[in-house]
């Protein structure tokens, strides 16, 4: 009887025993995970932290062996580069000529489209959703030169029309895809009573479907902000004459043409960074829970 | 009978709002897309040059030459295509594989319980947000023989200097490190993907005495192939069109170990304004890059993991 008893008592113990290991094994993988976590990030972000210190240093102090790791005096005067070597302001004006329209309608085109395909039916709703999806395999670089040709009958090189009117029609399969999967999580008997209400679709789209889906849209417009704002390769082709340069061309030209002016690079190269990195502070809060929320599963 | 009618009032309704919502996207997509896919086929076939559209030129019309531009890409020494041919797809491979095990890596991190996790997630996002041309002029020069920070930690571990950017050798492996540090958006879609992985999955598992590296490899990765694919296809994608460090910093040398085929198009129509060469170069690349994806999909079959009942 006595030994039935502690038999149990034992095996409680057992139990409880695991109970805490686990827990404490739990406990330990936590923190190393999260030391891992820091120290990839340090290392992450070191080339970043390279680039402000030099961009605060004198050009002298830059490549000088050992490497320091803070400057010996904040020299934030290097920010002042001359309009003629590096126009910031001008340039990023000019970006943003481009990336703004390309924003706005490409997500609005992707969130229509979206639309009809999460929702609506319709004949050729799967050929016309495949000739979509099909369309994010094809390197945009194939299509490069026919498209340059038809730019260039039009007369429309060295504007920025090449590299906005692309954007107004059509956000990319990608964004397209990602907005009907976020739809497709939502109720279908929401637009259904919008329905009954007397809402015709656009109605439905504006004042219920568009509400619920705002961390999609802003995942979308993030993707096309760094989309058109990357694109170096289609801004060097089409714009031509200086004073219509974008970042990315400016920086390519300052890059060839600079004369030891070390410290005066980096403050132009990180004066670049701050436009992404402030936009995408903005949207962050939404951006992983808009991906998540379209369950990605294709 | 008059409701069946009325319905069918409704499904033209529905259809016809269907195509406006389609059109502009559709105008985009086959004007952009596909109908330039198809000229540059017809165009590679032609002696087209940049300088058929200068006004007052003093040029011959355009002639058909058949083939001609395929065969001279593939023997002029100086062109010397098969190289290009030979760099991008390494470099794709290099880059899409250390891209794809870095960022699940990762991602499996931060989908644990952490303190600051929004913080630390934007550090390793941040990378892909920036100017792609900041971040090569930034690397080259953190990958400097002289006075770049990688060689002076190298030296510090008790390794040797790399010449990295600035030798044939290691030119590609570098721009493979710098294209994985910069996947931050494939994190993003595996976060997402492994926040969607059935929970009870685990927990079965768990009960069954599966300990942690089982469970990542009979549970997670199983459940992460969709996703793994879908990662790869579009790493694999990107990464065959890199241009953006030629462009910027290395010209396509030392010598012509990154003269990337999307570079080498640049070269040959832009800079030597030879567009019907040009075309026949993008049509290789299309080529090349449909038979990487080929093969990707025929293999898939075999390792993506479907779960019953899937929706679609």
């Amino acid at each position: 009887m006595n030994e039935i008893v502690n038999q149990k008592k034992t095996k409680g113990v057992l139990i409880k025993n695991s109970i805490k290991s686990k827990k404490r094994n739990q406990q330990i993988a936590d923190i190393v995970s999260l030391i891992l976590v820091i120290i990839l990030a340090a290392l992450v972000m070191l080339p970043l932290w390279w680039m402000v210190r030099s961009s605060l240093m004198k050009s002298l102090e830059i490549f000088k062996w050992p490497p320091q790791f803070l400057p010996s005096e904040w020299l934030f005067s290097n920010y002042n580069i001359k309009p003629t070597t590096f126009d910031f302001w001008r340039y990023l004006g000019n970006t943003l000529t481009i990336v703004v329209p390309c924003v706005v309608f490409g997500t609005i085109t992707a969130i229509f489209c979206g639309y009809a395909f999460a929702r609506l039916r319709f004949k050729g709703k799967t050929f016309l959703f495949s000739l979509c999806v099909g369309s994010m395999l094809l390197p945009t670089m194939v299509t490069l030169i026919p498209l340059y040709i038809s730019w260039s009958s039009l007369g429309l090189t060295d504007t920025y029309w090449p590299l906005i009117l692309p954007f107004l029609c059509g956000g990319g399969a990608f964004n397209i895809f990602l907005v009907r999967q976020f739809i497709r999580t939502l109720p279908k008997e929401l637009d259904e009573s919008a329905a009954i209400d007397g809402a015709g679709y656009m109605r439905t789209l504006t004042s219920i479907i568009v509400p619920s889906i705002r961390p999609a849209i802003i995942v979308v417009a993030l993707l096309i902000f760094i989309t058109t704002w990357n694109d170096l390769l289609q801004q060097t082709i089409y714009i031509t004459s200086r004073e219509k340069y974008t970042m990315a061309v400016g920086l390519t030209t300052f890059m060839g043409s600079f004369k030891n002016d070390y410290s005066g690079m980096f403050a132009a190269t990180c004066l670049s960074f701050l436009p992404g990195v402030i936009v995408y502070l903005i949207g962050q809060r939404y951006f992983v829970e808009g991906i998540v929320m379209t369950g990605m599963k294709n | 009978m008059k409701n069946k009618k009325k319905r069918g009032i409704i499904a033209i309704k529905e259809q016809r709002a269907a195509y406006l919502f389609l059109i502009p996207a559709f105008l985009g997509l086959s004007l952009i897309t596909y109908l330039p896919l198809l000229a540059v086929f017809g165009i590679s076939l032609t002696d087209l040059n940049v300088g058929h559209f200068i006004v007052g030129g003093t040029l011959p019309p355009v002639n058909f030459v058949g083939f001609d531009n395929f065969v001279e890409i593939f023997k002029s020494p100086s062109i010397d295509f098969l190289n290009s041919i030979k760099v991008t797809v390494v470099f794709a491979l290099i880059a899409v594989a250390g891209s794809i095990v870095y960022s699940m890596f990762i991602a499996m991190l931060l989908n644990r319980k952490m303190p600051a996790r929004g913080f630390f997630r934007a550090v390793f996002y941040i990378p892909y947000i920036l100017p792609a041309t900041a971040v090569m002029i930034s690397w080259w020069f953190l990958l400097k023989y002289d006075g770049g920070l990688i060689n002076y930690i190298l030296v510090n571990l008790g390794f040797d200097k790399s010449y990295f950017l600035s030798s044939a050798d290691t030119a590609i492996p570098s721009l493979a490190l710098i294209a994985v540090w910069t996947s931050g958006n494939l994190i993003v879609i595996f976060l997402a993907g492994l926040q969607n992985v059935p929970r009870v999955y685990h927990e079965a598992a768990e009960i069954d005495g599966a300990n942690a590296w089982q469970r990542f490899w009979h549970v997670t990765i199983p459940c992460m192939t969709p996703i793994i694919f879908y990662n790869l296809l579009m790493s694999l994608v990107i990464n065959l069109q890199i241009v953006v460090p030629a462009l910027a910093v290395t010209k396509g040398g030392p010598g012509k170990s990154t003269m990337f085929m999307t570079y080498l198009m640049y070269q040959i129509g832009f800079r030597g304004r030879e567009l019907g060469k040009a075309g026949a170069i993008a049509f290789v690349f299309f080529i090349v890059a449909a038979i990487l994806a080929f093969i990707l999909f025929s293999t898939s079959k075999s390792w993506i993991y479907n779960e019953g009942g899937d929706d679609k």
